[in-house]
C-alpha cells in the first residue's frame, strides 16, 4: 500500500463544483483510470483519499494538493496520463510523487495559500489611496473580525497573524481591481481571502464591492517541505 | 452569450455547475449548416431529469448520427429562472448554451402530469410561441413522448409533434423525414404532414374534436386532414436485446436523485396489476439476455466511474434468469467491485435471499409494496400478493437483521371500504409481530415500520380508466380513520396530499379543453406542481373557474363504458374489450394469472403480426 500526493490545477469550466462533487468526480475518475485505491474496511466502505483544502464554490487554482493511497505500486508518470485522460476539461494533475510511510498529513502541512482576487470596486477608486490605506490596515498589530465560532456564535477574531501581504494592481476592466494577497495557515487555521477584503472595507470605508461575481484564483499553494 | 452567463449569473445561482452542460461524456460536436439540432428538455430540475433512463438512451442514440446534435435542457430552479427573466436571457440548451428558440426540436418527456405547467414555463423562457398553430415558421417542432404521452390531449395545444410509445426507431424516421424536407425547403406544415405519415406519431392540430353540449362528454374525435390515420399505433422495440443502448452515459458533477447506473433488463410487465398505467402500456414484456447485461453494465462502469449498477424493470424479480444474472454480475471481477441494488422487487422471500447476495454494505431500510390492506382489495386490483407472501418476505428480513420496514399502500381503490382501510393498521401491526417473534439474539435491536398510503389516481388504459376518483373529502377521511386506527407505537404513518393527486388525476384523464386551464395556471406563475413548496391549489382552482372549466368532471365522474374517452383514438396493443373484463372482474374480485403462467388475451399478441409473448 503506497500514498500518492498530487498537485492539480483547477481551472473555470469547473470552477463551481462544491468541495462534495469533486471529491466525487475524482473518485469516480480514479475508477476510470484504473486505478487500485484503496478502501476503508466496515459496513461502509469509502475510498482512502483526502484533500489538503476543500475548495469553495467558485475558487480557481494552480496548485491544490490531494493524496490516495493505492494498493498496488504505481509509477507516478502512468498515475498522471492515465488520471488526465479521464478528468474533464477543468482539472488537471500537474505533478504526484510516492510518499513514504509516516509523513505528515496534507492539512497539516499546509504553510501560505497566495491568491489573485479580480473584485468590482466602487466607481472612482484611486488605486495609489487604495494602496496607501492598505498599507495602513498592515500596520495595526490586531485586526479584529467577528467570526462564527463552532458552535454558530459570534465572537471576535484577530485575523492580522493570517495575513502576510495584500497588494493591489490596475485591472483590465474599469471598474475592478486586481488583488494579490498571501495569506498565512496557522495550526491548519486561516482566513478567507473574501472576507480580509471586507474587513478592510470595515477599517476604511467601503472599496471593495463584494458579491458572488467575485473571482478568486489561487495561485499557490505552499506546503511544508517534508510533507 | 456563454461567457456572461457564467461570469454573470452563474455565481448568483445554487447548484451553478448543472447549467454548464460539461459533464463528463456530455456530447460537443462542432455545429454546421447541415446539423440537426435537437434539445432534449426535462420539465422538471436537473437533478430528477438526470436520474431519467429514457433521457440516457435517446441522447446516446441521436449523437450516434454524424449530423445530429442532441443536447439536454432541464426545468431552471426558481433562482435560476429569476436571473434569465430579470436580465432577459433565454433559456439556453445546456452543451451549446444556444437559446432554446433556435434549436430544430425541442423534445420534452412526459413523465407525470405534475411536470405539465413546466413545459409552458420553459416553452415561454425558451422565447418560443406558446401554441403550436401559433408558431412561426422558423420556431422549433415541439416533439414530445414518454407514459403520459399516451393520453396527448391536454397538452395537445402546445405540443406539434406526440410519439406514442416506445420512441428509439420512431425517433430516427422524424430525423430523417426532417433530413429530407430541409432539401426539399417546404413550410412548417408540409413537416407535420410528413411526420404524421410515420406510424406511432400524433400530431393534435390534424384532428378535431366535438363535444356534447349538454353533457359534456365527446362526440366525436375526427381526423381533418388528409391521409392522417384515424387510429394511432403505439410503437414497441421487438428486439430489446438488440436495441440500442448507450456505452457512455453523463456523469453529473452534484448529486442526483438517483446517482447511479441504471440499466433497464426488461421493458414490459406481465402481472397485470389492475391500478397500473406501465403494466397495461408497456406490454409486451420483452428481456435483455444474461451476457448482453453484462457486457453493457461493464461497459457503463469503464465509461462512468460509477459504483453502484441498478438493474431497472417494472418488477425486477420477475426477470427469468435474474438468480443466474446476479451470480454471474457478483462473481464478475470488474462489476463485483461495485454495488448492486434492486429496485421494483415484488414481495417474495427470494428477494430477501437476492438482497442477501448483493448488498455487502449495511442494511438500509426494506420497502414492500403490499398496496392495498386486506386481501379482498389486492384481489380488486389484481396485486396477485398475498398477506402469506408478506408475512414471510419480512420473517426473513427480520431474520437477516433488517429492522426497518416501510410498506406502500394506495388508498381510494374501488370498491374500498373502512374495513379495507383498518386492513392497512392490521398488516402494519402483523409486520411488527413478527419481528417480535424472531430471537432477540438474531434480530435487529430496534423495529420501525411506515405505513405509507397515497391517494389513487385512476389512469388512462388501466382496468379503472372509467372509475370516479375519490373527493378530497373522502381521501380525507380516509386517512383520518386510517391513522385512528393505528395502535401500534412502532407504526409510524405519514400523509400528506394538498390536492395534488386530484389535479393529477384531471390531467391524466384529461380532453384538449385543458389548454386553456394549463394556460391560465401559466399565467398565474404555477410550475413545479410536483414539489410541494410550489404547488398552489388556490390559483389552480382560479385557473379552471377562470376557463369555465369544472375539475371534477374529469376526476370524480364514473364514464359509462361505451363513452368516447379522449385517448380512445391511441391503440396499444391491450385492447378496450381486455380493459373491460378486467374492470368486471374486479368488481367480483376475481384474479387474472401473470402472463407467462396464462396469457389471458390481452390483445398484444394481435397487435403486431408475428409477435408472440414469452417465445
Amino acid at each position: 500500500m503506497v500514498k500518492i500526493q498530487y498537485q492539480f490545477k483547477r481551472t473555470t469550466p469547473l470552477r463551481f463544483l462544491s468541495h462534495l462533487d469533486q471529491q466525487r468526480l475524482f473518485q469516480r475518475a480514479f475508477r476510470r483510470a484504473n486505478i487500485p485505491v484503496e478502501y476503508s474496511q466496515g459496513f461502509n466502505p469509502h475510498p482512502k483519499m483526502s484533500f489538503a483544502l476543500a475548495m469553495s464554490v467558485g475558487l480557481t487554482s494552480d496548485g491544490e494538493f490531494g493524496e490516495v493511497m493505492v494498493s498496488k505500486n504505481i509509477d507516478v508518470e502512468t498515475f498522471i496520463s492515465r488520471m488526465n485522460q479521464v478528468l474533464p476539461n477543468g482539472l488537471e494533475i500537474i505533478t504526484a510523487k510516492i510518499c513514504d510511510e509516516g509523513v505528515r498529513s496534507l492539512s497539516a502541512s499546509l504553510c501560505k495559500s497566495i491568491y489573485r482576487i479580480r473584485i468590482k470596486v466602487v466607481p472612482e477608486t484611486d488605486l495609489r489611496e487604495l494602496s496607501e490605506s492598505i498599507r495602513s490596515y498592515l500596520e495595526r498589530s490586531q485586526i479584529f473580525m467577528q467570526k462564527r465560532n463552532k458552535k454558530g456564535k459570534f465572537v471576535d477574531k484577530d485575523i492580522r497573524p493570517f495575513i502576510e501581504s495584500i497588494a493591489v494592481f490596475a485591472d483590465s476592466e474599469k471598474d475592478k481591481v486586481n488583488v494579490k494577497m498571501t495569506l498565512i495557515y496557522i495550526e491548519q487555521q486561516s482566513v478567507k481571502p473574501e472576507h480580509v477584503l471586507e474587513s478592510v472595507n470595515n477599517q476604511n470605508s467601503t472599496v471593495f464591492l463584494i458579491d458572488p461575481t467575485i473571482e478568486i484564483h489561487r495561485e499557490e499553494l505552499i506546503i511544508k517541505a517534508d510533507a | 452569450m456563454n461567457n456572461y452567463i457564467e461570469k454573470n449569473i452563474l455565481p448568483l445561482v445554487t447548484k451553478p455547475i448543472t447549467y454548464l452542460g460539461n459533464e463528463v461524456n456530455s456530447v460537443h460536436k462542432t455545429p454546421d449548416q447541415e446539423m440537426i439540432r435537437f434539445a432534449f428538455a426535462f420539465p422538471d430540475t436537473y437533478e430528477v431529469g438526470m436520474s431519467h433512463l429514457g433521457m440516457k438512451i435517446l441522447y446516446g442514440l441521436l449523437n450516434e448520427e454524424k449530423d445530429i446534435w442532441c443536447e439536454r435542457v432541464f426545468a431552471p430552479w426558481v433562482d435560476m429562472e429569476e436571473q434569465l427573466r430579470l436580465h432577459d436571457l433565454p433559456l439556453y440548451g445546456l452543451e451549446s448554451m444556444m437559446p432554446l428558440n433556435e434549436y430544430d426540436f425541442v423534445g420534452f418527456t412526459l413523465q407525470y402530469e405534475m411536470s405539465f405547467s413546466n413545459i409552458l414555463n420553459m416553452l415561454e423562457l425558451g422565447k418560443i410561441t406558446m401554441r403550436s398553430t401559433q408558431r412561426k415558421e422558423d420556431e422549433p417542432f415541439v416533439i414530445a413522448g414518454g407514459p403520459c404521452a399516451y393520453n396527448p390531449e391536454p397538452l395537445s395545444d402546445f405540443i406539434d409533434i406526440f410519439v406514442i410509445g416506445e420512441a428509439e426507431e420512431v425517433i430516427l424516421k422524424i430525423m430523417a423525414a426532417h433530413r429530407v424536407w430541409k432539401k426539399v425547403g417546404g413550410n412548417r406544415q408540409d413537416f407535420l404532414k410528413m411526420a404524421a405519415a410515420i406510424e406511432g406519431v400524433y400530431v393534435p392540430a390534424f384532428y378535431a374534436v366535438s363535444y356534447d353540449e349538454m353533457s359534456g362528454v365527446i362526440t366525436a374525435f375526427t381526423p381533418i386532414a388528409e391521409e392522417v390515420p384515424a387510429t394511432i399505433r403505439k410503437q414497441f422495440i421487438e428486439d430489446l436485446d438488440q436495441a440500442y443502448f448507450p456505452d457512455k452515459i453523463v456523469v453529473s458533477y452534484t448529486e442526483t436523485v438517483h446517482d447511479r447506473i441504471s440499466y433497464e433488463i426488461f421493458r414490459g410487465c406481465g402481472r397485470g396489476c389492475r391500478f397500473c398505467q406501465a403494466g397495461m402500456i408497456y406490454r409486451p414484456t420483452r428481456e435483455k439476455t444474461v451476457p448482453t447485461i453484462q457486457s453493457k453494465i461493464k461497459a457503463l462502469i469503464a465509461s462512468t466511474g460509477y459504483d453502484e449498477v441498478s438493474l431497472s424493470s417494472l418488477s425486477t424479480g420477475d426477470y427469468s434468469e435474474i438468480e443466474t444474472l446476479i451470480k454471474n454480475l457478483v462473481c464478475d471481477a470488474e462489476v463485483g467491485k461495485v454495488s448492486i441494488t434492486l429496485p421494483s422487487l415484488r414481495i417474495d422471500s427470494l428477494s430477501i435471499e437476492m438482497l442477501e447476495e448483493i448488498q455487502k454494505v449495511r442494511k438500509a431500510g426494506l420497502t414492500l409494496a403490499p398496496e392495498a390492506g386486506t386481501q379482498r382489495m389486492r384481489d380488486v386490483i389484481n396485486k396477485g400478493v398475498t398477506e402469506e407472501n408478506l408475512m414471510d418476505t419480512v420473517r426473513t428480513a427480520f431474520e437477516k437483521g433488517w429492522g426497518h420496514v416501510k410498506l406502500y399502500f394506495m388508498i381510494g381503490l374501488p370498491g374500498e371500504t373502512l374495513a379495507d382501510i383498518e386492513g392497512i393498521a392490521d398488516l402494519g401491526q402483523k409486520v411488527v409481530n413478527e419481528y417480535y417473534k424472531i430471537d432477540r439474539e438474531s434480530r435487529n435491536k430496534s423495529v420501525k415500520v411506515v405505513l405509507s398510503a397515497s391517494s389513487f389516481v385512476p389512469k388512462p388504459f388501466t382496468p379503472f380508466q372509467w372509475m370516479g376518483q375519490n373527493t378530497p373529502e373522502e381521501f380525507m377521511n380516509k386517512q383520518r380513520h386510517l391513522k385512528a386506527s393505528i395502535k401500534e407505537r412502532k407504526i409510524s404513518y405519514s400523509w400528506h396530499d394538498s390536492g395534488v393527486s386530484f389535479l393529477e388525476a384531471v390531467f391524466a384523464r384529461g380532453d384538449r379543453r385543458l389548454g386553456l386551464v394549463l394556460e391560465k395556471a401559466h399565467q398565474k406563475g404555477c410550475r413545479f406542481d410536483g414539489w410541494g413548496e410550489y404547488f398552489d391549489l388556490e390559483k389552480w382552482t382560479e385557473a379552471f373557474a377562470e376557463a369555465g372549466i369544472d375539475p371534477n368532471f374529469y376526476a370524480l365522474r364514473n364514464r359509462d363504458f361505451d363513452e368516447i374517452l379522449p385517448w380512445d383514438f391511441i391503440d396499444t396493443g391491450v385492447t378496450k374489450k381486455f380493459l373491460k373484463a378486467e374492470a368486471q372482474k374486479a368488481e367480483a374480485a376475481l384474479t387474472t394469472p401473470f402472463c407467462p403462467e396464462s396469457c389471458s388475451n390481452c390483445g398484444i399478441m394481435e397487435f403486431k403480426k408475428g409477435w408472440k409473448c414469452n417465445g
